[in-house]
């Protein structure tokens, strides 16, 4: 989504957070093109992008992991998926007691979305995701670029 | 991503992101973002950087507590000369749990929309 005119906005969205960082259920959305392999992978061939999205396993293997996305140099991240979607590190800071706990799945899209995508993205699958993160009783959500 | 998390945020989940571009943020207008200066492809830093990965999340999660007005864009300058073996205080092995403004080299003051 580099090389476009972004959709401008006055102002932001708010949802005042109400609950203590160390007892959150917290779920990663990363725009990094991650999936399990099993899934299918995001669609390259089309030049305005993919909308959909992927979920993962709160508890997902790294090893189970690929990244689909040609958009940027993912070399580093895919010898460290943490590099974009730190779900490992999630976990020590929900064993270490700094977080409540992961949330049961975590979600992926691949962020390069062009009109007319952008219209699926925002009233179709993005609202898709927040239902499902409602859905998991998750108390904030972090994003993660790539 | 903004549009991603305007859309979560909108549905009554609080949210926060790393933006790799303060340009784009400023436009988009995220609910609350956090900008260190790593370059694309490494939101969370280099391979294997384990307290780097701990220190951006712990840094995600103050600042998610801490913003309290709408479209705020932190800086937190977590590089020298853009060079990430080289950076700031906060850059060691250390955790940042004590981590305060007071403590924080360089401007990580928030921009106000």
């Amino acid at each position: 989504m580099r090389n476009h005119k972004f959709v401008e906005f006055d102002d932001s969205p708010w949802t005042p957070l109400t609950t203590r960082i160390s007892e959150s259920r917290v779920a990663l959305v990363t725009t990094a093109g991650v999936h399990l392999k099993s899934e299918a992978s995001y669609n390259m061939r089309d030049p305005a992008g993919d909308p959909t999205f992927r979920s993962i396993p709160g508890d997902a293997d790294p090893a189970d992991l690929k990244i689909t996305h040609n958009y940027y140099d993912h070399t580093d991240a895919d010898r460290d998926i943490n590099v974009v979607f730190p779900m490992e590190r999630l976990r020590d800071l929900a064993r270490a007691g700094e977080i409540g706990s992961v949330a049961s799945r975590h979600f992926s899209f691949m962020g390069h979305i062009l009109p007319p995508h952008i219209h699926t993205l925002m009233h179709r699958t993005a609202p898709e995701v927040a239902r499902l993160l409602r859905q998991d009783a998750v108390d904030l959500v972090l994003l993660t670029p790539a | 991503m903004g549009l991603i998390q305007r859309v979560i945020e909108a549905s009554g989940l609080p949210t926060l992101s790393i933006t790799l571009s303060r340009g784009i943020s400023q436009k988009v207008k995220p609910p609350r973002a956090l900008f260190t200066g790593f370059p694309l492809g490494h939101p969370f830093g280099f391979p294997n950087q384990h307290f780097r990965q701990l220190q951006l999340l712990r840094l995600m999660l103050h600042h998610l507590q801490r913003i309290d007005t709408p479209g705020t864009i932190v800086v937190e300058k977590l590089l020298k000369d853009a060079d990430p073996d080289h950076a700031c205080v906060l850059c060691e092995d250390q955790g940042i749990t004590d981590h305060s403004p007071s403590a924080s080299p360089g401007d990580n003051r928030p921009t106000r929309p």
